[in-house]
């Protein structure tokens, strides 16, 4: 409102005619820093102004107040930009418009009669600064004058920061009192600069050049440097604390001396010493911090003497290379500073922007050499004299260093008090003080050895990096001191109780004294086999009882277990025997068949049915270990393309087996389920089997939550280790299998707070630890217990805990020091769970077992890659890898090996892998999926071969070098790939390959469509589907089929798991009730799974049980221009069962012509489906057809199934789930009853009316009799083979001998690590998938050549 | 952060230790106790060789002797 702030002089008076020259005297444009203040003014909250800034002086002695207003009205007429008003133009620019003439806003307040004038007086400078400007109201500033006595007056002016800076604050009071003599004439005083000259030298910078230069100065620095990265708005009103030092004279005097050897400035020394400061305060070498700057450029004649907004906040980057010298890293600063100074007109807004980082820093410098000293000003003033009471320029940074110079060195550092406490600024404080001293007397020392910490606080840190001391010594029962080696323990364990039961199976129990004979029988047999100390011995086995027995017999034998990954393809697989030297390969009954006809320079030994076994003594060879000879070798990912072997120890073992965490009594009984090659099986065999404690042994495969929780309650399970993914899952699921167990361990990845809550709160009496170690570490090497942790509800962290006994587990910074709490560092493991090193790798191992400065004399520590931080408490937090080290369901990846498998490849110049997460379907985790980016080869012609690259072929031939879990799932082709400034690959420049572009499709035209498309897109995690678009296409599965009814339901839709096997897409179910003839549609002898598509189509057929529709799950992994077709048995359509396969056979080739009447044809089948698929695959070669693919899953011809005597009824109901006892009576099944169940569990087969489900019944009784009966022919072509690999008969044969004997071709087997009659489930479906769609591929090309190659020719 | 062992362009030792075990080392940190240095300070690539081509039993030297060489 204009009342409040009258314009001064006639033309304000009122009733004045508006006939008067104009109050507008100019309009400027505003400083880049005006324009930055004006924007944040604009969208701050007007009450926490923290652009407003006061000073405040008190005068003494008897004071003309009249003179003084005149002064101040003086000033107001002097100078111009002192007058502005600031607005936007409606186009948005800003704009000062300069009044040629203002009222001066004057106060005056007598508080001589107030009881405390002082605090009375503090009051009201709160409340002028308390009062916000308006920035369209000129002028921004305030004068209040405070009458406290007759001889004593304080002056509050306070002003919006967009006039003045801090430099312009003591030239404009040297005025004032220069007016008050004077009482307003200014003509004895120098003319005005005006700020319109500034204004004009800043339109005549080259701002191109300015922005180069900071960007150069800025390149590389990919993040901000933050000390309260998650620090809210400040809170309003919040006046920054303050710390405050003078330094003595004499430190004082040597950085200035510091500063003149190395020709540098004080204000360059302070920064220097800053920037030390952050890096230890935030773990990093490369930080920035803003610095203020006075912003006038020398070149403007008056410039010194001017008045308004020239500082300016400015980006300071310290780089501190800890290998420099701090006379290195002084001249470093300085020049590139000096580089600087001609630009620092630039706003820090444009800054930010240059650098693509936003925000660069959260801390701030300023050097305060203002050019007035109130306090030696006061003699001229006829007997007034001035003193500082204070100012308030309010810093909103949460770190602020201040420092004034002077014979002592006086520093301020101000902090946000609701992110420090006055201890920890204290404490900041400190830790400059001793940067700053040994900047000052330690020049030649190099940066690393410039500490910020006190002795006090390093050796604080390096306690919370020690657990607990190790009590390792372990006494016999005589109390002889038992050598810290597995042998050794377990021996004295075999001899204190042999008829303890050591191992227990489902089977039944195997005694300590019989484990020890059995190993020491196979012991000697290894020996005979050259097996000595230090010797690798390589095992494959299924998990048995052997495996334990094995892992014994060859530390027995004096050797080291080496146990392959089972996923390895067989190249592989080949390699990692040669690799580690094994002279003998140990298998068993079930894996034979996976190393047969393999070069691996190794014996194969079979255990158990080895002829020389049962000769040879039941006792010890005696072949004495040492406690640091080899225990085992154990396969990781390595980055430059092959795995590394880890060498862990015999003492490693056993110090694991020692640990008070696994002595707690939890580990007595512990589940034995994890992969042999995992060094989860470390804790499982070894803390047992040495604590006198039982190894209870799981059946083979991976278990399931309520396998788990069966075996848990049968078998008295104590304790067990489950990966954090399965540990979601069994948390999600079932939280209350863990409910009989003393202890569950869990760890591997990032866990969850949330499923460890559900899990304590379902368990009440089972204590939940987390455990954290790399394979390079045994096994573990920190641990939390959960319960305590999380009984704090505020707590959302699955913490890692401390170090265990013995261990000690450090967080350095680059420069190999501890970091201080809270703050990120690299994660370093020394002491007792410190492997040898990497097999035959000297180097890699003097890369990453380094020395340990910290531990006992000549020790090392390993480094781990893993970034952490320590809570004030010692707890350890896990942050991220500093590599690109990935864990993808529970297996730790390089992507580096995947990298350099795609590099080796000829097509491929350069290729990147990096992980896709998706967002969380249905809640649950998201889904980690590898992505390989690749460059293809130019060729020796030259030509762009973007779209030639063959990314099926690229799939095939990275599946042959890597395991299953390393295979990306989506290639994309780029013609280059994106490098950021540093020439490294900018991840973030790589697309997203478009999962969702399959999701495109017509969009939905009706409400029944369009509420249907919802719940496929929220069941299958996608922003959204089209209408006509298979479910299975999508990525759906019978698991998600499951779901989608489930929700569907939930949205009122009615639909069962069949509809949407049958119908696929939401139009054709939505359309289902209108077209009735689609009824029986899924009981079609051929079932149209795809149509759609230009290839030659893929049949597969039926398994016994006579229907096809598990198949429809392959279309999500097969291309999409590929038609599949199911072929179904004929009985439910009433037929009876076909009498045998080659009667199938002929039927189906004619139904498979009726829709391709030739060829090339492309057939599969799992089970029986497979021998159906093979005979008619013959049967058309037979009739002169080309048959391209041809893939058996899981068949077996000419076995005895035991047809005759076999109950199929009991054996169908098993594999889909039920209790045969429940819903058999008298051998006669009761149909309703199973109905009834089915319907319960929204099973697919409840669909089925009840005479389909007895249908099913009779095609699969049939079925045994026919596969049991084939004999097959010659096929003349390549057999693509899945072997199931979990519950193998012992007496299965291998698949490429029993079909290699009639295939004229090549068999090609794939392992699928399920059960058979688990191959159609989501997970088996999705190893199967991708090869299929590889083989598909090369048919196709083979097709397209050979059809190419004819219109040529 | 960079890690210091990771630096190709950093200036390296390697250290040895009583049981004859290598590591690398940057030459900017204090050499810790019970390590002597093997190679004088060299460059990253230097320093892996040496240790390549010197770490030619990798047990520990005490197994090495209970183990009879």
């Amino acid at each position: 409102m204009t009342a409040d702030h009258p314009p001064t002089g006639p033309a304000g008076a009122p009733g004045a005619e508006p006939k008067k020259p104009s109050l507008l005297q100019d309009v400027w444009p505003l400083s880049p820093l005006q324009q930055g203040l004006f924007f944040h003014a604009r969208y701050a909250d007007a009450s926490a102004d923290v652009y407003t800034a006061q000073a405040v002086i008190e005068l003494r002695g008897a004071l003309d107040a009249g003179a003084l207003e005149a002064a101040a009205a003086a000033l107001l007429r002097r100078h111009a930009n002192l007058r502005a008003a600031f607005r936007q133009r409606k186009e948005g620019t800003p704009v000062q418009a300069i009044l040629r003439e203002v009222r001066t806003p004057w106060e005056e307040i007598d508080l001589t009669a107030s009881p405390d004038a002082d605090a009375e007086a503090d009051r009201i400078a709160d409340r002028e600064r308390a009062r916000p400007f308006d920035l369209g109201r000129p002028p921004l500033l305030r004068f209040v004058l405070l009458r406290l006595a007759d001889d004593r007056h304080r002056l509050v002016f306070t002003n919006h920061h967009i006039l003045l800076d801090g430099w312009s604050t003591p030239i404009l009071q040297t005025e004032l009192f220069a007016l008050y003599l004077t009482r307003g004439d200014d003509s004895g005083l120098p003319r005005v600069t005006p700020y319109k000259n500034y204004l004009a030298w800043l339109s005549r910078q080259d701002r191109d050049a300015a922005e180069r230069a900071w960007r150069d100065a800025l390149a590389g620095v990919e993040e901000p440097t933050l000390v309260a990265p998650d620090a809210p708005e400040p809170p309003a009103d919040a006046e920054p604390g303050r710390v405050r030092r003078e330094l003595d004279p004499g430190l004082t005097a040597a950085l200035t001396a510091r500063a003149r050897a190395h020709n540098v400035t004080l204000n360059t020394v302070l920064q220097l010493a800053w920037g030390l400061l952050l890096g230890r305060l935030t773990g990093r070498d490369d930080v920035t911090f803003g610095a203020a700057v006075s912003g006038r450029p020398p070149e403007l004649p008056g410039v010194e003497r001017m008045v308004g907004l020239f500082i300016n906040t400015l980006p300071v980057r310290v780089r501190a290379n800890p290998s420099d010298t701090v006379a290195d890293a002084l001249a470093r600063l300085q020049a590139e500073q000096a580089d600087l100074l001609p630009h620092h007109h630039v706003g820090l807004a444009g800054i930010h922007r240059l650098t693509g980082v936003g925000t660069l820093f959260d801390t701030m410098t300023v050097l305060e050499n203002y050019p007035f000293d109130p306090e030696a000003a006061g003699a001229e003033l006829g007997g007034l004299t001035l003193h500082g009471v204070g100012g308030y320029d309010a810093s909103h940074y949460p770190l602020a260093l201040a420092a004034v110079p002077g014979e002592r060195l006086s520093l301020r550092l101000d902090h946000r008090t609701d992110l420090f406490t006055p201890d920890q600024a204290e404490r900041v404080m400190d830790r400059l003080l001793r940067v700053l001293h040994a900047v000052a007397h330690e020049p030649d020392a190099p940066l690393a050895r410039v500490d910020a910490l006190s002795p006090d606080e390093l050796r604080r840190l390096l306690a919370d990096a020690r657990g607990e001391t190790a009590e390792t010594v372990q006494t016999g029962e005589t109390g002889e001191r038992v050598p810290e080696t597995i042998t050794a323990r377990f021996a004295a364990r075999v001899k204190a109780h042999p008829d303890r039961e050591a191992l227990r199976t489902p089977d039944g129990g195997v005694t300590y004294g019989e484990l020890d004979a059995r190993a020491n029988r196979l012991a000697h047999l290894l020996r005979a086999r050259g097996v000595g100390r230090d010797t690798r011995v390589a095992m494959l086995l299924e998990r048995s009882v052997d495996v334990a027995v094995a892992t014994l017999a060859v530390l027995k034998a004096g050797g080291a277990y080496a146990p392959i990954h089972h996923s390895y393809p067989a190249e592989r697989l080949r390699w990692a025997v040669r690799e580690v030297g094994a002279p003998v390969l140990l298998v068993d009954e079930t894996t034979r068949h996976r190393v047969a006809g393999l070069d691996t320079g190794a014996e194969t030994v079979v255990i158990g049915v080895h002829p020389d076994l049962a000769g040879l003594p039941d006792t010890d060879p005696g072949a004495d270990a040492h406690p640091d000879q080899l225990a085992y070798v154990m396969f990781t990912s390595g980055s430059t393309g092959l795995p590394k072997g880890t060498m862990v120890t015999h003492r490693n073992v056993v110090d694991l087996a020692d640990d008070p965490a696994m002595r707690s009594g939890a580990h007595d009984r512990v589940l034995v389920h994890s992969p042999h090659a995992f060094d989860a099986s470390t804790y499982e065999l070894w803390v047992p089997l040495l604590a006198g404690g039982t190894a209870v042994v799981a059946p083979p495969g991976r278990v399931d939550a309520d396998e788990l929780q069966r075996l848990v309650k049968n078998e008295d399970v104590t304790g067990l280790f489950l990966t954090t993914a399965l540990f979601n899952l069994v948390a999600e699921e079932r939280p209350e299998a863990f409910a009989g167990l003393r202890e569950v361990l869990t760890g591997g990845e990032t866990g969850s707070a949330a499923a460890m809550r559900r899990v304590l709160a379902a368990c009440p009496d089972t204590r939940l630890g987390h455990v954290y170690g790399p394979t390079e570490a045994t096994a573990y090497a920190t641990y939390a217990d959960m319960r305590g942790v999380l009984a704090d509800p505020a707590e959302t962290t699955p913490v890692l805990g401390r170090p265990m006994a013995g261990m000690r587990m450090y967080v350095l910074d680059g420069a190999l020091r501890p970091v201080p709490p809270g703050v990120t560092g690299e994660a370093y493991i020394a002491g007792s769970g410190l492997g040898r090193g990497y097999l035959d790798r000297p180097a890699l191992t003097a890369e990453r077992w380094v020395a340990d400065p910290f531990g006992p004399p000549g020790s090392r520590m390993y480094r781990t890659g893993d970034l952490m931080r320590r809570r004030e408490d010692g707890t350890l937090e896990y942050v991220d890898r500093v590599d690109s080290q990935v864990k993808i369901r529970g297996f730790r990846i390089e992507l580096g090996e995947i990298q350099a498998a795609l590099t080796a490849l000829d097509d491929v110049a350069h290729a990147a892998v990096v992980v896709h997460e998706d967002g969380a379907a249905g809640g649950g985790a998201g889904v980690k999926r590898l992505v390989a980016y690749v460059v293809p080869a130019a060729g020796t012609d030259g030509l762009d071969r973007t779209d030639g690259l063959d990314t099926a072929a690229l799939r095939r031939a990275v599946a042959r070098r890597l395991p299953e879990y390393m295979v990306p799932s989506a290639f994309v082709v780029l013609d280059d790939l994106p490098l950021g400034p540093t020439g490294k690959l900018d991840r973030r420049a790589l697309p997203v390959p478009d999962f969702a572009a399959a999701a495109a499709g017509r969009a939905p035209e009706t409400p029944d469509e369009e509420a249907l498309c919802a719940v496929f897109a929220d069941v299958l995690g996608l922003d959204g589907v089209g209408a006509d678009v298979s479910f299975f296409d999508l990525g759906g599965d019978s698991v998600t089929a499951l779901r989608l009814v489930g929700r569907a339901k939930q949205a009122g839709i009615e639909l069962t798991p069949r509809d949407v096997f049958t119908h696929q897409t939401v139009e054709r179910i939505v359309r289902r009730a209108e077209d009735g003839s689609d009824a029986d549609l899924a009981f079609r002898p051929l079932l149209p799974i795809r149509t759609t598509g230009t290839r030659p189509p893929l049949f597969l057929v039926h398994p016994a049980g006579g229907l096809a529709w598990g198949y429809m799950q392959f279309l999500a992994h097969l291309p999409a221009d590929q038609p599949v077709y199911g072929l179904q048995s004929r009985v439910f359509t009433g037929a009876e069962p076909a009498e045998d396969v080659a009667a199938m056979a002929a039927d189906y080739a004619a139904l498979i012509r009726s829709v391709r009447p030739h060829g090339p044809y492309h057939l599969g089948g799992w089970s029986l489906g497979g021998l159906i698929a093979y005979e008619t695959a013959c049967r058309l070669q037979a009739d002169g057809e080309e048959v391209g693919l041809l893939a058996l899953i899981d068949s077996y011809h000419g076995q005895d199934l035991g047809s005759a005597e076999r109950d199929v009824l009991p054996e169908v109901l098993g594999a889909i789930g039920m209790d045969p006892d429940a819903v058999v009576r008298d051998g006669v099944p009761d149909v309703p009853k199973i109905m009834e169940l089915l319907a319960a569990r929204a099973d697919v087969l409840s669909t089925l009316g009840e005479d389909d489900l007895v249908r099913v019944f009779r095609a699969y009784q049939a079925g045994i009799r026919q596969a049991e009966t084939y004999r097959p022919g010659t096929f003349r072509g390549d057999l693509l083979f899945f072997t199931a690999l979990r519950d193998r008969p012992a007496d299965m044969p291998a698949p490429a001998e029993h079909w290699g004997a009639v295939v004229a071709g090549r068999v090609t087997e794939h392992p699928v690590d399920a059960g058979h009659h688990a191959l159609m489930e989501p997970a088996a479906v999705a190893v199967m998938g991708p090869v299929l769609a590889a083989e598909l591929d090369v048919h196709h090309a083979n097709l397209t050549d050979h059809q190419a190659g004819r219109t040529t020719r | 952060m960079t890690n210091p062992f990771e630096d190709p362009d950093g200036t390296f030792l390697v250290l040895r230790n009583g049981e004859g075990q290598y590591s690398l080392w940057p030459a900017f940190a204090e050499v810790p106790a019970g390590w002597t240095v093997a190679k004088a300070a060299d460059t990253r690539a230097a320093c892996v060789e040496y240790v390549e081509t010197h770490w030619t039993d990798m047990r520990p030297r005490g197994l090495a002797e209970a183990m009879g060489g």
